[in-house]
């Protein structure tokens, strides 16, 4: 259905494409992410798999957030983290009520389930580590995390949304991501001045 | 019937004689106050709608949050600081000093706007 995006020449690129090359500067919420990708090229994820993502994607930051809350020292990295958990908190419940309106029943799928397995390997690494190491590690996982459900946004999931109001909820939703991403971005360039 | 109609008639000769004894203060007393003018900023995505807003002394300001989280309404350097608004809350403010104060939203580094007040 969009399995192509338009370059700035006006050619045309299959997504997958520009998608790989966005993935590899990526981590590990990128791999949990690729299989949103691959859908480009097909019909891509139906609304009640579309909910499962967006519910699990939150979820996901949401308990990584509580995490870095309680093991960070830092002031910044835990309002940063406190931050996460109320407004991913904020989307869920409004994503949650909508779907509940739409008698739409979440429906796991590749994608949700990897998200979540990407999420459980993120926290077992965290859990692993302390100190500087751990903010580090929270934060790089933050932006690439970020960056991912970004394009997921954009590649697939607004774009193969069919109800109007899911569709509105994710491009409502969208500016969170960046701002979200923007700010992790930031903790990151003092946090890797500081050294470990 | 008849003494329903007189009350109403007397509550009604009242409130006209209150009204224009208010407009004879009024307009004897320069000092009196306006109407007081309300502006209205939206916020929601992530932005402040109008991002750029003049008003005058003692105009009042209404902040509403129409973002599924909370924000705040924070001046850079002083001069006002909201807690945190829930969404589909609102919070208001009365600007006095006059200035350009460059506010922003203490949860969300990213979102900026300014108020004038002249």
């Amino acid at each position: 259905m969009s399995a192509w995006l338009h370059t700035p020449t006006g050619t045309e690129l299959p997504a997958k494409e520009n998608t790989v090359k966005a993935l590899s500067l990526m981590m590990s919420a990128a791999v949990a992410l690729a299989t949103v990708t691959a859908w480009a090229d097909s019909a891509g994820p139906t609304d009640p798999q579309i909910a499962a993502i967006v519910v699990t994607a939150n979820q996901v930051d949401i308990d990584a957030g509580k995490l870095a809350k309680s093991k960070s020292h830092s002031a910044e990295v835990k309002a940063f983290a406190q931050r996460m958990i109320t407004d991913h908190t904020g989307v869920n419940k409004s994503a949650t009520e909508l779907v509940t309106k739409l008698h739409v029943t979440p429906e796991p799928n590749a994608t949700s389930k990897s998200l979540q397995q990407g999420g459980d390997d993120n926290l077992s690494k965290l859990k692993t580590l302390s100190g500087a190491a751990f903010d580090k590690a929270y934060i790089d996982h933050e932006v690439a995390y970020h960056q991912a459900v970004l394009d997921a946004m954009d590649k697939t999931l607004i774009p193969s949304a069919q109800n109007a109001e899911l569709k509105a909820l994710l491009v409502k939703v969208r500016p969170a991501f960046v701002a979200h991403l923007e700010h992790a971005k930031k903790i990151q360039s003092t946090l890797g001045s500081g050294g470990a | 019937m008849a003494l329903r109609r007189r009350l109403l008639l007397t509550a009604a000769g009242a409130l006209i004689v209150t009204t224009l004894s208010r407009a004879g203060m009024a307009a004897n007393d320069t000092a009196a106050p306006k109407a007081v003018t309300v502006h209205t900023v939206t916020i929601e995505a992530m932005q402040y709608q109008p991002q750029a807003l003049t008003v005058r002394p003692g105009d009042r300001i209404r902040w509403i949050n129409k973002d599924l989280f909370p924000h705040t309404v924070t001046a850079d350097g002083g001069g006002f600081d909201s807690p945190e608004i829930a969404p589909q809350s609102s919070w208001t403010f009365t600007a006095r000093k006059a200035g350009e104060f460059p506010y922003g939203c203490r949860l969300h580094p990213t979102m900026k706007a300014t108020l004038t007040v002249r």
